[in-house]
C-alpha cells in the first residue's frame, strides 16, 4: 500500500495475496543495521531498490514488555539459541529494523589500532579509521547519535562513573542513536518513547520515502546466479511470530546486497550451492564478543528500571581486551543470574532495586567457531569454542568491575562465577576473582555480537568479500553485515556496521 | 518367566514414569500433566512461599506460564526444552536424592521439599560444566516465568512505567503485527512531536497495560 508523502511503499504479511514476482535494480536482504541504510542510500540515489525482510514489522502496540515474551516475538529461535562446543547463549533479532529493535542503541567508533590490524593483517588497505570516518560522520549525522544526556542516566549509570572516577579509570555517557530518551530502560523490548532511532522508524521509512519497497514476512532462502552473476533472490512468504510458509515470490536485480546477518548470510550462501565460497571461508571465522557481568548491591535504592538501558561505558581498558558498560535489561532476565534457592534467593532478588549490573565485552581473537546450515531451515548450527588462552581477558575485566563496584560505594557483589562464594563483601574478599585459577567452564558467558563468518581479505583465497563489501566470486553479489569484519571490533559493532554499508551503497550505486 | 519379568519391568518402568500425576490446570495443553507436575515442585523449590516477596512459584503460576512459553517456541526448541524437564524429573530414579536408597528414588515431583532442593543444588554445583547448564536453563525458565507475573514485578518496584507512545513517520507506514495496512490508525494530521526527552518519573503511575494485568 503507497502512503501520502513516500515515494514507495511497505507490504506485509495480510497483503500477500499469491506467488508474486519483483524486478528492482537492487534487492537487499535483511532490514538490520547494515541493510536499512544500503537500502536508504540506493533510494535515495535513484536506484529502484526492493528490501527483503523475514521478519514483522512491530509497533509499539505490540511491544511486549515482559522479557522472555518479547524475546520469544522478536528473536530468532525464541531467544533460547545457543552455541555448541562451548554452551553460550546468542541471538539474532527477526523484524523490521533487524537488532537494532531490540539492542541498548550503542554507537561506538572503534580506535585506530583496531583498524590497523584490520588492514595489515588482512590486506585491507583502504580500510583505515581516517578511510572510514566520513562513512561514520553520515551515519552519526542521520541517527542523531550524541552521548546519553546527564538526566536520564539515573542511579546504576551514574554509580559506574562514580567508581570509576575514584579509581581513576576513563569512562564517558554512551553514545547511542537515540533523540529524546525518557530513561525507561526499555531498549531490549522495544523503545516506547521512540526515542531510540532504530532502523524501523529511521532508515527504512527514509528508504521507502525515497521510493524503496520494501517487502516484509519476506523469506529469502535462496540466490539464483548465472555464471559470474546473481541474478534473483527466492522465498517464500512467512507467518509473524509461527514462521508457517506460504505463497513464493522471486525478486530479480541487477545487484544483490545481503544483509541478513552474520548468523544468516553464510547459510544462505551454503543453501545457495556453496554460493561466494571460492576461499572455503564462508562461515568459518566466526567470532563474539563474549561477555560477563557482576551484579553489585547499594545501601540506597538504585531505582534500577530508571535510565538509559546502557548509559555509561568505559574505553580505559580497551588495549588490554575488554570494554566495560552499565547493564540493564526485563528484570526476569537479570534475575537469572541470581544465585540460591528458597527463601535466601527470593531476599536476594527483593535487592533488585538496590542492585546495578555491570558487564565487560571482550576480544577474543583466539576463540573462533563456525556457521553451517542445519539440515533442514535457515536457522544456523553454531560451533564456538571458548579458548582457553583467551579466559584471562574475561578474568581481568570480572577483577576490575569488582574493583569498579566497591569503589563506587556497593556492599557486596555477587560474581556468578562457578567455584567463587555465591557473595562478596570486601575488596579483599574479591581478590579470589583475581586470583583463582579460572578455566572457561567456571565462567558464565553470553554471546555478544556475531562478526567474521563472510569475512573481507585483499586476498580473494582467503575472504570472501572485498573491502567495497562484493564477493570475490561474484561480480555483482555484496555483503553488508558483520560477517564481513575481518576480526572483531572491540566495540558494540552497529556502528561500523553502518558506515561500512555505508560505503558499500557507494560502491553499489556507481555499479548500477 | 523371562518374558513375564521383563514386561513386568517395563510396566513398572512406565509406572514411574507416567502415572500418578494429578491433571493439568484448565488452559494447559502444550506441556503434559506429569511436566506441569515437574514444574511445579521445581518452581516451589526456587520460590517457596514466605519471605521477601510476598509471591510464591505456584502464586506466579509458572508451570502455566512455561506452558504458554514453549507453545511460542520453535518445534526444536520445543522438543529440547521438554527433554530438559523429562531429565531433571526423572534423574533421580538412576542417581537418587539425598533421603536412603527407596525415599531417594523416586521422581523429582514426589520428593520432599528438602530433597528437592538438594537435588537441584547438586546440579547447580556440579563439577560437570554440563549439568550445571541443564541447571542453569531450568532456573532460566523458572525465574523468567516468576518475573512474568506482573505482582512479583510491582512487589519489587520494577514495574513498567506509563509511556505515551508519539506518533512518528513509521506509524503511518505499519500495522500491527499480522493486521492489513487498511487498520493503520494514523494519518498525517495525527503525527505529534517526538519525544522532548523529559526524564520518566520513577515513582509515577504504572502503564495503563500492565495495571489491568497485575489484577
Amino acid at each position: 500500500m503507497r502512503h501520502a508523502g513516500f515515494a514507495g511503499e511497505v507490504r506485509v504479511f495480510a497483503e500477500y495475496a499469491d506467488d508474486f514476482r519483483e524486478e528492482a535494480d537492487v534487492a537487499v536482504v535483511g532490514s538490520g543495521p547494515g541493510g536499512a541504510v544500503v537500502a536508504r542510500e540506493l533510494a535515495q540515489a535513484g536506484k529502484r531498490v526492493v528490501l527483503l525482510e523475514e521478519g514483522p514489522p512491530i509497533p509499539p502496540a505490540d511491544f511486549e514488555l515482559e522479557g522472555s515474551r518479547s524475546m520469544a516475538r522478536t528473536l530468532r529461535e525464541g531467544g533460547l539459541r545457543t552455541t555448541f562446543g562451548t554452551v553460550m547463549p546468542t541471538m539474532q533479532a527477526i523484524c523490521l529494523g533487524g537488532g537494532s529493535l531490540v539492542n541498548s542503541a550503542i554507537c561506538v567508533r572503534p580506535p585506530a589500532f583496531v583498524f590497523d590490524a584490520w588492514s595489515e593483517r588482512f590486506g585491507l588497505a583502504g580500510t583505515t579509521r581516517a578511510a572510514l570516518d566520513p562513512h561514520y560522520e553520515a551515519v552519526e549525522k542521520f541517527l542523531g547519535i550524541g552521548p546519553t544526556p546527564e538526566d536520564v542516566l539515573g542511579p546504576r549509570n551514574l554509580l559506574f562513573k562514580r567508581g570509576c572516577d575514584a579509581l581513576g579509570y576513563s569512562s564517558e555517557p554512551m553514545p547511542r542513536n537515540v533523540r529524546g530518551c525518557r530513561g525507561s530502560g526499555e531498549c531490549f523490548t522495544g523503545c516506547r518513547s521512540r526515542a531510540k532511532q532504530s532502523m524501523d522508524i529511521s532508515y527504512v521509512p527514509a528508504a521507502i520515502r525515497a521510493g524503496a519497497l520494501v517487502l516484509t514476512s519476506a523469506q529469502v532462502q535462496a540466490v539464483r546466479v548465472e555464471g559470474r552473476r546473481a541474478t534473483a533472490v527466492v522465498g517464500q512468504v512467512v507467518e509473524p511470530f509461527t514462521g508457517r510458509t506460504g505463497h513464493r515470490f522471486e525478486v530479480r536485480a541487477k545487484e544483490i546486497v545481503l544483509a541478513a546477518g552474520c548468523m544468516a548470510t553464510p547459510v544462505l550462501l551454503q543453501r545457495s550451492g556453496n554460493l561466494a565460497n571460492g576461499s572455503g571461508q564462508v562461515g568459518e571465522n566466526l567470532q563474539f564478543h563474549p561477555g560477563v557481568a557482576i551484579t553489585g548491591v547499594f545501601d540506597e535504592p538504585t531505582h534500577p528500571q530508571f535510565g538509559a538501558t546502557q548509559g555509561y561505558q568505559s574505553l580505559h581498558f580497551l588495549d588490554r581486551g575488554f570494554k566495560l558498560e552499565t547493564l540493564w535489561a526485563p528484570p526476569g532476565v537479570l534475575a537469572v543470574r541470581t544465585p540460591g534457592f528458597g527463601l535466601a534467593l527470593k531476599q536476594r532478588l527483593a535487592e533488585m532495586p538496590f542492585a546495578a549490573t555491570w558487564d565487560a565485552i571482550a576480544s577474543c581473537h583466539h576463540s573462533l567457531g563456525r556457521v553451517r546450515a542445519r539440515r533442514r531451515g535457515l536457522d544456523p548450527s553454531l560451533t564456538w569454542q571458548l579458548d582457553e588462552r583467551d579466559v584471562p581477558i574475561l578474568q581481568q575485566a570480572l577483577w576490575t568491575l569488582a574493583e569498579i563496584f566497591f569503589a563506587a560505594g556497593a556492599r557486596k557483589i555477587v560474581p556468578g562465577v562457578h567455584g567463587i562464594p555465591e557473595e562478596l563483601e570486601s575488596l579483599r574478599e574479591a581478590e579470589v576473582i583475581r586470583t583463582k585459577p579460572l578455566r572457561g567452564s567456571h565462567l558464565v558467558i553470553g554471546g555478544n555480537h556475531a562478526f567474521c563468518t563472510t569475512r573481507m581479505h585483499g586476498d580473494p583465497k582467503q575472504g570472501v568479500v572485498d573491502e567495497l563489501g562484493r564477493c570475490h566470486d561474484l561480480d555483482n553479489l555484496w555483503i553488508a553485515d558483520t560477517g564481513v569484519f575481518p576480526r572483531c571490533s572491540s566495540v558494540n559493532p552497529m556502528l561500523t556496521c553502518m558506515a561500512l554499508a555505508h560505503r558499500t551503497a557507494g560502491a553499489v550505486a556507481a555499479q548500477v | 518367566m523371562a518374558l513375564f519379568l521383563l514386561l513386568l519391568a517395563g510396566a513398572y518402568a512406565a509406572w514411574r514414569i507416567f502415572a500418578g500425576y494429578a491433571p493439568s490446570p484448565a488452559g494447559v495443553g502444550a506441556l503434559a500433566s506429569r511436566e506441569i507436575g515437574f514444574l511445579d515442585a521445581a518452581a516451589d523449590a526456587l520460590f517457596p512461599p514466605g519471605g521477601a516477596i510476598p509471591f510464591s512459584g505456584r502464586d506466579a503460576e509458572i508451570p502455566r506460564y512455561v506452558d504458554a512459553y514453549v507453545r511460542v517456541q520453535p518445534a526444536r526448541t520445543r522438543t529440547l526444552m521438554r527433554l530438559l524437564f523429562f531429565l531433571l524429573e526423572h534423574a533421580t530414579l538412576v542417581f537418587p536424592a539425598p533421603g536412603g536408597v527407596f525415599a531417594g528414588r523416586r521422581r523429582f515431583s514426589s520428593l520432599d521439599a528438602e530433597q528437592r532442593v538438594a537435588v537441584l543444588e547438586g546440579w547447580r554445583t556440579s563439577g560437570l560444566f554440563v549439568r550445571r547448564i541443564v541447571f542453569t536453563s531450568l532456573r532460566a525458565i523458572l525465574t523468567m516465568g516468576y518475573f512474568a507475573h506482573p505482582g512479583v514485578l510491582r512487589a519489587l518496584h520494577l514495574a513498567p512505567l506509563a509511556i505515551q507512545s508519539p506518533v512518528c513517520d513509521a506509524d503511518l507506514l505499519y500495522p500491527r503485527v499480522g493486521a492489513p495496512p487498511s487498520t493503520i490508525a494514523y494519518g498525517a494530521d495525527d503525527l505529534t512531536p517526538p519525544s522532548d526527552g523529559t526524564p520518566l518519573d520513577p515513582y509515577g503511575p504504572l502503564d495503563p497495560r500492565f495495571v489491568a494485568a497485575s489484577r
